[in-house]
């Protein structure tokens, strides 16, 4: 009997016979999906629309004195205060679920719609856990499977050899470096790889990462590596300083008050980033808006791809790479170029890298509002694919939470009716992000220049580069999609 | 293990999603299911392993949905009646992400990683195409739903068969009589301009000019075109019949274009519901296909004079009246394709009973059973209607309903006869070795 041929016999071919495709008859069937109730709304005005709500919002700003909306960043609304108590137990908790998680990954489901895994890892963490952070703080601080683990290790390892710090030191000079190469790796994984959904290779991918994660705690220390390596803990903790309750020390050590703000308030009084840092919410940023434009006609004929027939993620490998690298180019490259305008139609000013790292936290509104708007019918959806897997996470008919069962509605995102709410929800999601984060760079521009005038001056570009951004955001989730 | 058949699967009206498949964990034992107490006694007990290759994410996810639904409820059935040979069935589904490169993947795992008995699967025609070459090499038999022509072209190889949906060609083909008998004999034809396209162009020119017919126009339209304004004044204005089969996003804008252009008048509109496939006829800027035609595959809304088994079929998939998920009448079916799923479930039972399918060993067995096969009667198992399968094409043939839309609805005006849809073949594959 002839051996089964290897896999790369079995990719060999199977390319050869994508390539003979051109020449071969065949039925498509791609759908006449949500998008095309979308196509049939008035999405021109929006995007309209949207551009000059946010260019008011920049002139009125320009016009009026900050001080009431410095004195608004300042308000806050105690909820209480406390020493916080096991963090480590929920963290160690959540190490026991994600390790049941790489489980059922590797021995559950094959289908990445019912294995809960997939649906823990992109719907639950990457878009339920973003949303929740921007609104109410920093969960993952908690909620990460690496603090408890590292503190029982470190705890265990003081008490065997005697020493408190951790062998290693960071290099200082490496900066943000480890959690772009991270988040990159992520967002490679995410929107270019072939197959970032199947429950075995995700196994594979997050079971790696934890333990480079953990390895990396125990030999630089948890603070060090979470700050600046774990692209996770960074970009939650970024997010984070969006929402409406604030945590803050309160007098003596441990103590920490709770406090309800303004979203955003925190940001107001934030401290700058190094470039390094600005880089890493730019790159948060541009992978998210890359991830639309990847579906588009737009981009698709650009690539010489038709939409019709989208021959495959493995075909577009190469093209959505640099597609990827090139959209946080271009973004970086204008957040950059509008802040070194800015400062020169101001006259001055400290040194353009302080004015980006400062200015930069007004991104991270428009990140949110990307992810709400992007990822809302992924929510909506696969959300309850992630109830149902949940409840029998290796698919051995049990039913935990007694969702097993559960019927999937994938209506709420289908029809005419659903697609005018949800366009609407995105539309306000963009506009209000935009409209939040010219308030905050307003802010911002004021701590750097103490001057209005100055201030409004120095934010002319930026404030260009915002409405362009809704428009192009907006005609993100407007364009036809072949995906 | 999940309770493929079991009580648990059930529910009034219909399947649970998860029931029957919900991918079936790759190591998990089987013997845990309390579905399976019943196959205790049987001669083997060792289940049938179905690998399904299913569009879970990607282009083809839409289809993919209601394509696991159907599955899950032809399997829980097959197995309520006893499974193949006395043998429950288990089904393995599989991503392929909708991706010729990834489907060739997905075979290999299911032959040397899950160690399925045969492959099943998939809807879109580049994903068959570029896994078929793998289940010819490992000698997998792939039981393809597509409604491709490329089986019957005789471009694939003899362990791919397609005997639950009839192929594009004879679609087209078996629609023309009809069309130029009641419609009108100056058709233009409206198409994206590739291969989809291309085949429906290439299919019915011939097929209306053995009518007596003739295609007057084609207006190829470029893929990435999303307004169509500008190619309406391309239609001659003699046309009596406008061919229409364009998909994709673009396809409501392209129907209230059109309606815009035409005004209360034009000429009579054919369709292929391809174009509209899950989305509800119902739906704003598709007023304009009040009155027009339709090629459906099995109809999507009930009929009054629906046999009993097609209710049956119905209700066991889970769809009302109107084609919509019975828990969610928003999530409009895919019925003019998906009950492929179910006839070719219901062939490679009969196969593999027919081969007395033991193992792996008699994979080729159940090729050849297949082939051997002559047609289909219309029934529970074939509820679409009867089918005449051609062994050597590896390819069926089946009747066609033509639906008028009224009230925002489908109705079935004509079923097309078997024999309106056969050409001469072109292929043999019976005459490949194994």
């Amino acid at each position: 009997m002839r051996r089964p041929p290897s896999r790369p016999a079995i990719r060999r071919l199977a390319f050869a016979a994508a390539a003979a495709l051109v020449l071969q008859p065949q039925a498509a069937h791609a759908h006449a999906a949500e998008r095309g109730f979308v196509l049939l709304l008035p999405t021109d005005y929006y995007l309209f629309g949207g551009g000059l709500a946010v260019a008011i919002s920049f002139l009125a700003l320009a016009l009026l004195p900050p001080a009431p909306l410095l004195a608004a960043a300042r308000r806050r609304l105690p909820l209480a205060a406390g020493r916080p108590r096991g963090r480590a137990l929920v963290s160690g908790l959540s190490f026991l679920v994600l390790c049941g998680l790489v489980l059922a990954g590797f021995t559950g489901s094959r289908d990445p719609l019912s294995n809960p895994l997939p649906l823990t890892v992109w719907t639950l963490l990457w878009v339920g856990l973003t949303v929740l952070q921007g609104l109410v703080g920093n969960l993952w601080a908690w909620l990460n499977p690496w603090y408890g683990p590292w503190r029982l290790a470190s705890r265990l390892a003081r008490r065997l050899t005697g020493r408190a710090r951790p062998p290693l030191r960071l290099p200082r000079r490496l900066g943000h470096a480890g959690a772009i190469a991270f988040f990159l790796a992520f967002a490679w994984f995410e929107l270019v790889d072939p197959a970032p959904d199947d429950p075995e290779r995700l196994a594979r991918a997050v079971a790696g990462y934890w333990f480079v994660t953990f390895a990396g705690t125990l030999a630089f220390g948890y603070r060090a590596w979470t700050r600046r390596v774990e692209f996770l803990s960074v970009f939650f903790a970024m997010i984070a300083r969006l929402a409406v309750v604030e945590t803050s020390r309160a007098g003596r050590a441990g103590r920490r008050r709770l406090a309800l703000c303004l979203p955003g308030a925190q940001l107001s009084g934030a401290r700058p980033l190094p470039v390094d840092g600005a880089l890493f919410l730019l790159l948060a940023l541009s992978t998210v808006s890359f991830d639309g434009l990847m579906a588009t006609f737009a981009w698709l004929a650009a690539i010489g791809v038709n939409p019709l027939e989208f021959p495959g993620r493995s075909a577009v490998m190469a093209h959505n790479t640099g597609g990827l690298l090139a959209m946080f180019a271009a973004l970086a490259g204008a957040f950059f170029a509008a802040v070194a305008l800015g400062a020169r139609l101001a006259g001055g000013g400290p040194p353009i890298a302080a004015q980006a790292g400062l200015l930069v936290w007004s991104i991270v509104p428009i990140a949110l509002a990307y992810h709400v708007a992007h990822y809302l019918v992924v929510l909506a959806v696969n959300g309850q694919y992630a109830l149902a897997a949940l409840s029998d996470p290796l698919a051995r008919g049990w039913n935990l939470f007694g969702t097993a069962a559960l019927h999937v509605r994938a209506g709420i995102a289908i029809g005419a009716d659903s697609a005018w709410i949800v366009w609407n929800l995105q539309a306000a999601a963009i506009v209000g992000g935009h409209v939040l984060a010219v308030v905050l760079a307003h802010l911002m521009a004021f701590r750097l220049y103490g001057d209005a005038r100055r201030a409004a001056l120095s934010q002319l570009p930026l404030a260009v580069l915002m409405v362009a951004y809704t428009t192009f955001g907006l005609w993100l989730l407007a364009a036809p999609t072949g995906l | 293990m999940t309770d493929i058949g079991s009580k648990g699967a059930r529910r009034a009206g219909g399947l649970t999603r998860r029931g029957a498949l919900k991918g079936m964990g790759a190591a998990a034992g089987l013997a845990l299911g309390p579905g399976f107490v019943r196959y205790a006694q049987a001669q083997s007990s060792e289940p049938i392993r179905i690998g399904f290759q299913a569009h879970r994410t990607g282009i083809g996810a839409a289809y993919g949905r209601w394509y696991e639904r159907v599955t899950e409820a032809a399997v829980a059935r097959i197995n309520e009646e006893g499974g193949i040979n006395g043998r429950p069935v288990e089904i393995v589904v599989e991503d392929d992400g909708t991706d010729p490169a990834r489907g060739a993947e997905v075979v290999e795992k299911f032959a040397n990683q899950h160690k399925t008995d045969i492959v099943y699967g998939t809807l879109f025609s580049h994903v068959v195409t570029g896994s078929a070459p793998a289940a010819g090499e490992l000698k997998m038999p792939y039981y393809v739903v597509s409604e491709g022509y490329h089986v019957a072209s005789g471009r694939l190889n003899r362990w791919v068969v397609q005997p639950g949906i009839t192929d594009v060609r004879s679609q087209v083909t078996s629609v023309a009589p009809w069309i130029s008998g009641n419609l009108g004999k100056k058709v233009t034809m409206i198409y994206p301009d590739y291969a989809f396209g291309h085949d429906h162009r290439d299919f019915f020119e011939p097929a209306i000019a053995a009518q007596g017919g003739e295609v007057i126009a084609k207006v190829p339209i470029p893929p990435t075109e999303s307004s169509f304004t500008r190619y309406f004044p391309q239609i001659p204005s003699e046309t009596e019949v406008i061919y229409h089969v364009m998909v994709g996003p673009a396809v409501l804008t392209f129907v209230k274009e059109m309606g815009d252009f035409f005004g209360s008048g034009g000429p009579a509109l054919f369709g292929f519901i391809d174009s509209l496939e899950a989305v509800a006829l119902s739906s704003p800027g598709l007023e304009f296909l009040e009155g027009s035609h339709f090629w459906e595959g099995m109809a999507r809304y009930a009929q009054p004079d629906m046999p009993d088994y097609e209710r049956a079929y119905r209700e066991a998939v889970g769809i009302d009246d109107s084609g919509a998920s019975l828990d969610d009448p928003k999530d409009v079916s895919t019925a003019a394709h998906m009950f492929g799923c179910w006839e070719t479930l219901y062939v490679i039972k009969a196969a593999m009973e027919m081969a007395d399918y033991k193992g792996p060993d008699d994979r080729a067995k159940v090729i050849e059973a297949t082939e051997a096969m002559s047609g289909f009667d219309a029934g529970i198992n074939h509820p679409q209607g009867a089918k005449r399968f051609n062994g050597k094409l590896h390819q069926c043939f089946g009747h066609q309903n033509i639906s008028l839309v009224e009230n925002s609805a489908l109705k079935v005006v004509h079923r097309t006869s078997i024999e309106d849809g056969l050409y001469e073949p072109e292929a043999d594959y019976t005459a490949q070795p194994f």
